[in-house]
């Protein structure tokens, strides 16, 4: 009966309750109906009670972990957003917010196609958020500050914030079966429903609740670790001041103004619990098993062609490794790098020379043996970044003493000469032709031909999940610091003890070394290699995705380079592809426009739309999608310069401050 | 020797060309620290405007070149029709794309300005097509010799126009009220701002004097080189950047300076022999022409590695 009791939500805890729920229940229940999560579950029964669904073993398995690290994720993020939020924002707010940020991006989604989707939303989001402010701003609301009602918590509020999240996850798995239960009945009673998985529809009805009890006391834990106990205000330091339960009030309001408004966000609970990095972890969850299991889930989300789009991600992938290797460079050390290309061009040429038979044609020695030489790839890669890092030192000891842009035409120089070089030393690298039958890797029993880019895909998986671990590393490290301090201040970092030679160099060299393993991949991905993939252009685009992603900030570079390659690559593929059916809309405004513009076709107008696009993003948001905490500290040190108190921080309350805490 | 002076004048009429977009390129940076990636694209679309202007006076490619006066008058009117225009398209630019982003992070009117960059490109594509447009060429050729150095009358006419435009400038930066706030809003745009300088208007000046002189340019190219390209502006902008900072960037006489060293270097790579064909054991494949990007890269880097900031840059002292 104790168990009982606290399932029964208590008056202050049921607005919250029904804020959560409605707000997640409606996308679960999107996904769920309106989309594949309901197939792609009773395909995995069928299997499981041997009505046919999947032959693949591998597939089942990794389609079952996928639906169960789903659902339990929700539910627990349920739990935990109900414990974590103070009540103080209204839930249609809230509603409004899950409209723009989760409902829209889904059904472009679904009807777009996963890029040109995500693309599509994440312009539509700069819209709604710029607007947000603007409404904000016209109707003078000042959103309350996130610390304003934060209090240190005793023993006994800490049962019941743990007691929340039981209650939040316990009801939203409820209220999710409920729903499922009726849906179900209809499908069963429209007859599309096989009678064998009622037995399902019972067992999951009841198994839900108990479910959601356990995942709510795990979710209450994770909630409980980011309060303030009295003993210490959160950030593992003791409070100083003796007064015992409560935290002084003034020593929260410091908290909020001084310290890392970043660390003083996550606090629990909240105003915006969806934003803390706890809510953020749930998020991750998500997104990894999403992207690990994706191959096998193409399918269900898009329908056939599965092939041809793993594919087209492999090719955003090594965007983002690019754009990563350059973020260490203008982001992390602050030099403006205008021929990131010259190092990727580099790595491929690397590979490609090695990778075919091109260095024994040179050499004029026998041909190796193919088996050798796809078992090569792997050493390669890394020997190709190597070479590529060393060349990112060659280029970094003449502009040492460059700065600014000095420094970005030197590199752009750089650009220039290494495609040139590749070009014209065709003796060696066949010139314009470009190096033709590249050897893919070899793996144990993998296929790594053309028609199967899942390899390629869990490849360039792997690449990236290494490059974000390093990249994190790196910038936590003493180099990481050591760069950053050069980037705001080379004199002032000299004078620290940052040695400027040893530590600008690595950075080329890191840099470098990225875009090495990127060019590797990219020539055994297409199985050639030719000089006119590298042109200034290229360095160009990779710089923008860093610009526009948030310059110095890891996941706003990710999501800044699979946006600019939407943009600059699929966007006008689709655009013209749909020009030619007479029934879209787009063939009427091109045949409306090739009137006056007899050349007008929607290929023809790629860099047009991609560069209004670029102007825009930057006129409405200069600092980039996802700003790192630590550049947003400094636009607003900008700002406020010359403000006598707390030039660093807005004061919680002010206008700026809502901005402060959006999006990370 | 002959060969080298006749290397030298041809480097002396392209560099002339590329220091007048490099000046823009100089002007703008000095002014606001930006590299205006979109200035050789406005280059490009001043000789397409050229073009409609010739147009408008009934010369075609096909067409009987005018002569005498009406020559003159064609000539001036485009000259002057081109500089208007490109100098108001840089005015736009200016207002829609770079002043909002006054006070935004360094990089962001960089990316800004390749934005535009991309959007002229597309515009001048749609314009003219992708193939390359033949350039009227109305002005008679004639040729001169000094010796065995043999110049053409459209060389003169290159070399006056561009020194006309450069020393009008240096006139107007050194000596009139406008070029004195120009200066001042280099040095300090606050202090300007206090001692009564119009900053954005200055700002503004600025672009429209840069651009109308690509627009300069852009003829004088037109006339001398016989075609353009919707890609010409990058290729040329490039260039002209390059002999900007070889001069040291914001430095006005440098970029002067830096674009005839330019043209020059890349006159006299094309000396260098072709070893894929017989008779050259010193050279390099297929020719220097083929390699002059590289030959400007590497000789500029060689200058910076020597002086950080350019030929006739300032070093300026580093603020603690």
């Amino acid at each position: 009966m104790a168990i009982a009791n606290t399932l029964v939500p208590k008056r202050d805890t049921r607005a919250l309750l029904i804020k959560w729920i409605i707000g997640l229940l409606v996308p679960v229940a999107v996904f769920t109906f309106i989309w594949v999560g309901e197939a792609i579950i009773n395909d995995t029964l069928l299997t499981i009670f041997g009505l046919g669904g999947i032959a693949d073993i591998a597939i089942f398995i990794q389609i079952t972990l996928f639906i169960i690290v789903f659902y339990a994720t929700v539910i627990a993020l349920a739990g935990y957003l109900v414990a974590a939020d103070s009540g103080q924002r209204g839930m249609i707010e809230l509603w409004i917010d899950i409209i723009f940020f989760v409902l829209l991006p889904l059904f472009l989604v679904i009807s777009q196609g996963l890029i040109i989707g995500l693309a599509l939303s994440a312009v539509l989001l700069l819209i709604y958020i710029f607007i947000r402010q603007r409404v904000y701003r016209a109707l003078h609301i000042t959103p309350p500050a996130p610390l304003q009602n934060l209090k240190a918590l005793d023993t006994e509020q800490q049962l019941e914030l743990k007691n929340r999240a039981i209650v939040g996850s316990f009801w939203f798995s409820v209220a999710l079966a409920i729903v499922w239960l009726i849906v179900d009945l209809i499908f069963y009673f429209s007859g599309q429903l096989p009678t064998t998985l009622l037995i399902w529809v019972v067992i999951r009805t009841l198994l839900l609740p108990v479910v959601g009890y356990f995942l709510g006391r795990l979710a209450g834990t994770i909630a409980l670790r980011r309060t303030i106990t009295a003993k210490s205000n959160g950030n593992g330091e003791n409070a100083t001041d003796g007064s015992g339960k409560r935290v002084g009030r003034r020593q929260l309001e410091k908290l909020s103004t001084t310290r890392v408004r970043e660390e003083a966000r996550d606090l629990v609970p909240n105003d915006l619990p969806q934003r803390s990095s706890g809510a953020t972890r749930f998020y991750l969850i998500l997104l990894v098993a999403f992207v690990l299991f994706y191959p096998v889930l193409d399918q269900y989300l898009f329908g056939f062609g599965t092939n041809g789009r793993l594919a087209s991600y492999g090719d955003a992938g090594y965007y983002v490794i690019l754009a990563l290797g350059l973020n260490i460079v203008v982001g992390f050390a602050g030099l403006l790098d205008l021929g990131y290309v010259a190092f990727f061009a580099i790595g491929a040429y690397t590979w490609g020379i090695i990778g075919s038979t091109q260095l024994t044609n040179v050499l004029n020695i026998a041909p190796w043996d193919p088996h050798l030489l796809s078992a090569l790839f792997w050493p390669m890669v890394i020997v190709a970044a190597l070479v590529a890092a060393l060349f990112g030192v060659l280029l970094g000891i003449p502009t040492l003493r460059l700065r600014g842009d000095y420094l970005a035409i030197v590199t752009l120089g750089f650009g220039e000469i290494v495609p040139i070089v590749f070009l014209e030393l065709d003796k060696y690298t066949n010139g314009t032709n470009g190096i033709v039958g590249v050897h893919s890797p070899s793996f144990f029993g993998v296929d790594w031909s053309v028609v199967t880019p899942t390899p390629y895909y869990y490849l360039i998986l792997a690449l990236i999940a290494f490059t974000i671990f390093v990249n994190v590393r790196l910038r936590d490290s003493r180099l990481g610091r050591a760069w950053i301090a050069i980037r705001e201040d080379e004199i002032a970092a000299a004078s620290s003890g940052v040695n400027l030679v040893s530590t600008k160099l690595f950075a080329f060299a890191t840099g470098a070394f990225f875009s090495g393993i990127a060019g590797a991949f990219h020539t055994a991905k297409l199985g050639l290699v030719s000089p006119d993939s590298f042109s200034f252009t290229d360095s160009i685009i990779f710089l923008a995705m860093v610009v526009i992603g948030g310059i110095g900030s890891i996941p706003g570079v990710i999501v800044g380079a699979i946006l600019v390659y939407a943009l600059n690559v699929f966007l006008p593929q689709q655009l013209a592809a749909s020009a030619t059916d007479p029934t879209s809309v787009f063939y009427s405004i091109q045949n409306g426009i090739v009137h006056f513009i007899p050349s007008f076709t929607f290929g023809n107008i790629r860099n047009l739309i991609f560069g209004i696009l670029l102007v825009t993003i930057m006129i409405f948001r200069p600092e980039g999608l996802i700003p790192s905490a630590r550049r947003r500290r400094e636009l607003h040190h900008t700002e406020d310069e010359g403000a006598e108190v707390g030039a660093l921080d807005v004061v919680p309350g002010a206008p700026g401050f809502e901005s402060e805490v959006r999006v990370e | 020797m002959t060969l080298f002076f006749q290397v030298l004048v041809v480097g002396l009429t392209t560099g002339a060309i590329y220091a007048l977009i490099a000046l823009g390129y100089t002007m703008v940076y000095g002014i606001i620290e930006l590299i205006n990636f979109a200035h050789g694209d406005i280059f490009m679309i001043g000789t397409f405007i050229c073009i409609s202007f010739f147009g408008l006076f009934g010369i075609t490619n096909s067409s009987a070149a005018p002569t005498g006066l009406t020559l003159v008058s064609v000539l001036v009117i485009t000259l002057l029709g081109s500089m208007v225009l490109c100098a108001v398209l840089g005015i736009v630019i200016e207002r829609v794309a770079y002043r909002p982003l006054r006070n935004a992070p360094r990089l962001a009117p960089l990316i800004s300005a390749i934005g535009v960059s991309l959007i002229l490109e597309d515009v001048g594509k749609l314009w003219k097509g992708i193939t390359i447009v033949p350039f009227p060429q109305i002005f008679p050729q004639k040729f001169y010799y000094i010796g065995s150095v043999s110049f053409s009358s459209v060389d003169i006419l290159v070399i006056v126009v561009a020194a006309i435009m450069m020393v009008a400038l240096q006139w107007m930066v050194t000596r009139t009220r406008t070029g004195r706030a120009m200066r001042a809003v280099a040095q300090d745009r606050e202090a300007a701002a206090l001692m009564g300088v119009n900053v954005n208007r200055i700002i503004s000046i600025t672009f429209f004097i840069g651009a109308a002189l690509a627009g300069a340019a852009a003829l004088i190219w037109g006339l001398k080189y016989g075609n353009t390209n919707f890609t010409l502006g990058f290729t040329l902008g490039l260039f002209a950047f390059t002999a900007a900072v070889l001069g040291g960037i914001g430095n006005i006489v440098g970029a002067m300076l830096g674009g005839v060293l330019i043209g020059v270097i890349e006159a006299l790579a094309s000396l260098i022999c072709d070893t894929t064909q017989p008779g050259c054991p010193i050279g390099l494949p297929h020719g220097g022409s083929a390699w002059h990007e590289a030959f400007i890269f590497v000789i500029l880097i060689l200058i910076l590695v020597f002086r950080p900031s350019g030929l006739l840059g300032q070093q300026t002292p580093e603020k603690v």
